[in-house]
């Protein structure tokens, strides 16, 4: 950055040195023109198809009419007997599971920082290579768990001398829930890990010689300085939760409908696009509200740190 | 000291030993219920696939009733033409998204808070706020009819996952780029070297570790992409994902199983490439 910045001209200048400053200073205005159109070109090249023409085409049928612009599409969409209510389901499915994944993580965060054990260094790890683990293989191995024919039912069923499986909450608000859980709480894992790295570890000493018990330095100390990242990492797990697609469409697609599900079945099966991007709209705008406190978050925890 | 003081202190010194050890129990105790929890819902579901593939058979018993390599015999000519279509699209989108995020790491290197730079970085990062499925609805409105047809070919899903790429690859090499690396850079070509040779002979050495993680989280990234896929695939380019979505929604569990493992196999071995040398690389 130091040397991307205009060059400040020197306090006692001389007739040779002046003439070499303003070289440099066309040089850098040049380079600063030729960085300018660099960045239009990969606009026009690279982020126009493959962002803002797709996303302008969206809004745009989404509002469009049989004369000009009209809202009819997201009152067809919203009026569906299938996707009714719809959007009441998807919010409180990604509150219910977002808020839990957040608890989570965090506690698991606290428990790998504050009580490492034997092994708790390969948890982290395997934690970060958990991302590239498939969202829909997760709903399918709950299926072999928790299914009818699954382990841990016939585990039960045999335990207790059942006639009929334990549970039956798997395709449903349960078991999407539960395979949300366990999927995105290892993302907010790291954000807060990455904050209580910052912790002034002295602090903590401080309050616990100073007879603070364990609940005491948690919520008195730790929370108030950590409170960025966890911010960020819960923020993070809601807008990955409202973006999740594969758990709901093998878990929830024959019973619960959720907005992407009925986004996707009114795409490809009823072949409606216009009213599927009316519900895309409306799905767009509440993540980009999350995205953008997200966003503001996170650089305030940016800011923090340096 | 008083005798009365000295019993004193050694009952409670007793005493605090006692409430020590038992503290410590309780300690570990929470340990292992921590241990348990993170194995039974973290551990467990990898387990349960890896168990699944090779099962001869598994229902209606706790463990599967014997150990056979029959569902990767059975794999049919489709499931390998999506394992092959996968693997085609999964290497073009790492590379694809590799080289642009570089390109747009350099690009808006110390731009990206001032001018036309903040709205290009906020572009770039804008899919990554973005649900899947609503980005490949986008795509498939934008390009499934003139004038711009992509409806028949890889090149709509190629496109579509590369939008949802291109975020981290961008953040991978932007973070890679030091400002030390920028006077190097200046450096070169203040003393004439051409502009593909500073890349070739300074940018690159330096960022290679995090290109490397970066083509290996999109190689990732993309054999593991379901929603926006889902929408915008033309017939006869279905990945792994959709094949295994549509096996599992019609009830053959245990062929979905051997090709889900096939993908988190190829998945892993990418991401190890990063786990086993990525740290190596940065205490040099």
């Amino acid at each position: 950055m130091l040397s991307l910045s205009n060059p400040e001209p020197s306090k006692a200048i001389t007739a040779p040195s002046r003439a070499c400053a303003d070289q440099h200073r066309v040089a850098a205005r040049r380079r600063e023109t030729m960085a300018q159109g660099q960045l239009w070109l990969l606009t026009v090249l690279v982020l126009g198809p493959l962002v803002i023409y797709p996303l302008a085409r969206l809004l745009l049928l989404s509002l469009s009419g049989p004369q000009g612009l009209s809202l009819q599409y997201y009152v067809a969409f919203f009026q569906n007997p299938q996707s009714r209510g719809v959007l009441v389901t998807t919010l409180w499915i990604l509150i219910a599971s977002a808020s839990l994944a957040s608890v989570l993580g965090v506690l698991l965060a606290a428990l790998l920082f504050f009580k490492p054990f034997a092994g708790a260094r390969l948890v982290t790890r395997f934690l970060e290579l958990y991302v590239a683990f498939p969202s829909f293989l997760i709903a399918f191995t709950l299926i072999f768990l928790y299914g009818s024919q699954g382990s841990v039912s016939i585990s039960l069923q045999r335990l207790f001398h059942l006639s009929a499986p334990p549970f039956d909450f798997l395709f449903g608000a349960g078991g999407i829930i539960l395979a949300e859980v366990v999927f995105y709480a290892p993302f907010v894992v790291r954000p807060t890990l990455a904050s209580f790295e910052q912790l002034d570890l002295h602090l903590i000493e401080a309050a616990r010689s100073l007879g603070a018990r364990h609940l005491m330095v948690a919520f008195r100390v730790i929370l108030p300085l950590a409170w960025p990242g966890i911010a960020a990492g819960t923020l993070l797990c809601f807008l990955l939760t409202l973006n999740e697609f594969g758990i709901l469409l093998v878990l929830g697609s024959a019973q619960l409908i959720t907005l992407p599900v009925a986004i996707y079945s009114s795409a490809t099966v009823d072949l409606d696009l216009p009213s599927a991007a009316a519900g895309a709209v409306v799905m767009l705008a509440l993540s980009l509200v999350l995205y953008a406190l997200y966003r503001h978050v996170q650089r305030y925890q940016l800011a923090g740190a340096h | 000291m008083s005798p009365d003081l000295l019993t004193n202190r050694i009952a409670s010194s007793v005493w605090s030993q006692g409430r020590r050890k038992l503290a410590r129990l309780a300690d570990t105790l929470l340990l292992m219920l921590a241990g348990l929890l993170c194995f039974w819902l973290f551990v467990l579901p990898v387990i349960v696939v890896a168990l699944s593939s090779v099962a001869s058979h598994w229902s209606g018993s706790i463990l599967p009733d014997g150990l056979s390599l029959r569902w990767f015999e059975q794999l049919q000519s489709s499931d390998f033409n999506a394992l092959l279509t996968s693997l085609r699209i999964g290497i073009t989108v790492a590379l694809l998204g590799t080289g642009l995020g570089l390109w747009f790491a350099l690009a808006l290197e110390g731009r990206d808070r001032r001018g036309f730079g903040v709205v290009v970085d906020l572009l770039t990062m804008l899919p990554n706020g973005v649900p899947s499925v609503v980005l490949g609805l986008a795509v498939l409105i934008a390009y499934h009819k003139p004038p711009f047809d992509l409806s028949s070919s890889a090149a709509i899903v190629v496109l579509v996952q590369l939008a949802l790429v291109l975020p981290f690859c961008y953040r991978l090499a932007a973070a890679a780029l030091s400002p030390e690396l920028t006077v190097l850079r200046e450096a070169a070509a203040s003393q004439g070297a051409a502009p593909l040779r500073v890349l070739l002979r300074v940018v690159l050495p330096h960022i290679l570790p995090a290109l490397r993680t970066s083509l290996a989280l999109g190689f990732a990234l993309s054999m593991g992409e379901l929603g926006a896929t889902l929408i915008v695939y033309p017939p006869g380019f279905a990945t792994v994902p959709i094949v295994v979505v549509g096996q599992v929604e019609r009830g053959y569990y245990l062929p979905a199983s051997a090709l889900s493992l096939i993908l988190l196999l190829l998945a892993l071995m990418a991401l190890l490439l990063i786990a086993v040398r990525g740290p190596a690389r940065n205490r040099n």
